[in-house]
């Protein structure tokens, strides 16, 4: 059973809760803009970095956060100059983020307990500026959502006509992409830098099985990402596991079961 | 070089002209000594349709983007009578997006409503009219994607119309869609021809382009440019398709280009 009287497990429980914000909100348009790829590695390629600032000494959401404008960056020069495809681009730079982390630990940790740490998270890590951090993102979230969702959902919906319609296409797609690098940045502290997308993209995209309407798919992302957080806080609890598996399990077998029932019901009542 | 001459000729409309759009020796597209369209020039007034032709990758496209800012100029000067509509090829939509037909009406209106307000009461208002005159009153709230090929070419038209562009630029609006759609378009056209808005059309369809005001032929270049009896001869249509005399469209449609040609 859940011990509520625990410091560590408020503030696990509080972390999931605040982090369904930007997991609903952001997440809803990863899933329909088909930026899953680009969140996953946003969290990968902030592993080294993570290594090297425990290593240092300063804080990890400063080292990801470089990692990820640099990981933009040089994502952004790939793709302009056409020398690489996009996702060919992604899957290199986060084969070596992974792999430049692993050797870098190797040196760092005596143990390979922090490794797991950082890439699958805990629940006994996280400490209050984790939390506050996590609130601020999700105020940047919905901030963001308020004052962006037309310009991304008319330059997503049909790019070719954005501007003509007095949309600014390139600015919104900019921040949009640093609104999911800083939600996969405090992701990280709970889930693990291997495992950001199964807040960020999992819960939405099992929403997005269950309805048509933008508003109602990011509130029920909400809603899904609190509930599987919750759940995942305590499965790894009782299993004394990360939280990041716990909620990969959690979430994947809930997408499996309402993908079956759609399907299921799709051959019931054929359209 | 038919460009120039004709150009002047049709600019002899005077003050008219001058509220529609003008484009003078326009060249452009992708950076320096690359440009995918040379020598452009051409001016239509009010309450004209142009008919874009030319084959594919002969720079309709790029002709549109030019005018919608979105390429680099490396010659030439345009003028527009102000914001241009424009409405894409239907296969550019996403069809997965979360959108109703009213939804993406609506979008027409995104430009003129301010940062973080919602969209006017007089807006929504416009945007089921503008589906009525679509035809599509009843579909207001079916998924974007749910729609036929014609009827999302409709909705997208529909965006436009909300827009209340002065200058509309229709990427092969009539490529592929129904009957009932096609008709319904062509007669659309009528109506915003009288109401003196400026359309340009890029067409596959040459006997289209016959019944409209003005024929822009493209090439990587201008070919021609004027009014159809003038302008679809065989040997400008000879030079603005090259060797693909006959031009297929759609699967059921074969454009009389050979015939004009042989």
């Amino acid at each position: 059973m859940l011990d509520l009287s625990a410091p560590y497990i408020q503030r696990a429980l509080l972390e999931m809760l605040l982090l369904a914000i930007p997991a609903g909100l952001l997440g809803s348009w990863i899933v329909l803009r088909r930026l899953a790829f680009f969140t996953h590695a946003v969290g990968t390629v902030s592993f080294p970095a993570l290594v090297l600032a425990s290593a240092w000494g300063i804080a990890p959401q400063v080292a990801a956060l470089a990692a990820a404008l640099g990981f933009g960056v040089v994502q952004e020069r790939l793709e302009r100059t056409r020398r690489l495809g996009g996702d060919a681009a992604t899957g290199l730079l986060l084969v070596g983020a992974l792999a430049a982390g692993v050797v870098l630990a190797s040196d760092v940790f005596e143990s390979g307990t922090e490794v797991d740490t950082l890439l699958f998270g805990s629940l006994i890590g996280l400490s209050a500026a984790d939390v506050w951090l996590t609130a601020l993102v999700g105020a940047g979230a919905v901030a963001l959502d308020a004052g962006l969702r037309r310009h991304w959902l008319g330059a997503g919906f049909e790019p070719a006509g954005a501007r003509a319609l007095g949309l600014r296409p390139v600015l919104g797609n900019r921040l949009l992409l640093a609104g999911i690098a800083a939600a996969a940045i405090v992701a990280i502290g709970a889930v693990g830098a291997l495992l950001v997308t199964v807040v960020l993209v999992i819960p939405a995209a099992t929403a997005r099985l269950l309805t048509d309407r933008l508003a109602s798919l990011q509130l029920a992302a909400i809603a899904l990402a609190a509930a599987e957080g919750v759940a995942a806080v305590w499965l790894a609890d009782a299993l004394n596991v990360g939280a990041g598996p716990a909620l990969a399990v959690l979430g994947g077998a809930v997408f499996a079961a309402v993908a079956g029932a759609t399907a299921l019901r799709a051959r019931a009542v054929p359209a | 070089m038919t460009g120039g001459a004709e150009t002047r000729g049709s600019r002899a409309g005077g003050p008219a002209a001058a509220a529609g759009v003008a484009v003078r020796g326009l060249s452009g597209g992708y950076g320096p000594g690359r440009d995918a369209l040379r020598d452009v020039s051409f001016a239509a007034g009010p309450g004209q349709i142009v008919g874009v032709l030319g084959p594919n990758g002969g720079g309709k496209t790029t002709l549109f983007r030019a005018l919608l800012g979105e390429l680099p100029i490396s010659r030439g000067d345009i003028e527009l009578p102000g914001r241009p509509a424009y409405v894409p090829q239907t296969e550019r939509a996403r069809l997965d997006f979360p959108v109703s037909a009213f939804d993406v009406v609506l979008m027409g209106a995104y430009g003129r409503t301010p940062w973080l307000r919602r969209i006017a009461r007089r807006d929504r208002d416009a945007a089921r009219a503008a589906l009525e005159r679509v035809g599509l009153a009843g579909e207001a709230g079916a998924g974007f994607g749910a729609l036929s090929g014609g009827q999302r070419q409709r909705v997208l038209i529909a965006r436009a119309l909300l827009q209340d562009a002065p200058l509309l630029l229709l990427d092969e609006p009539l490529s592929g869609v129904d009957g009932v759609s096609a008709e319904r378009i062509e007669a659309l056209f009528a109506e915003l021809r009288a109401e003196g808005r400026t359309l340009l059309v890029a067409t596959h369809d040459v006997r289209q382009a016959a019944a409209w005001d003005q024929v822009l032929c493209l090439h990587r270049r201008q070919i021609a440019y004027g009014p159809p009896a003038a302008v679809l001869g065989a040997e400008t249509l000879r030079e603005t398709y090259g060797a693909e005399l006959i031009v297929l469209e759609g699967g059921d449609r074969a454009v009389g280009v050979g015939h004009h040609a042989h």
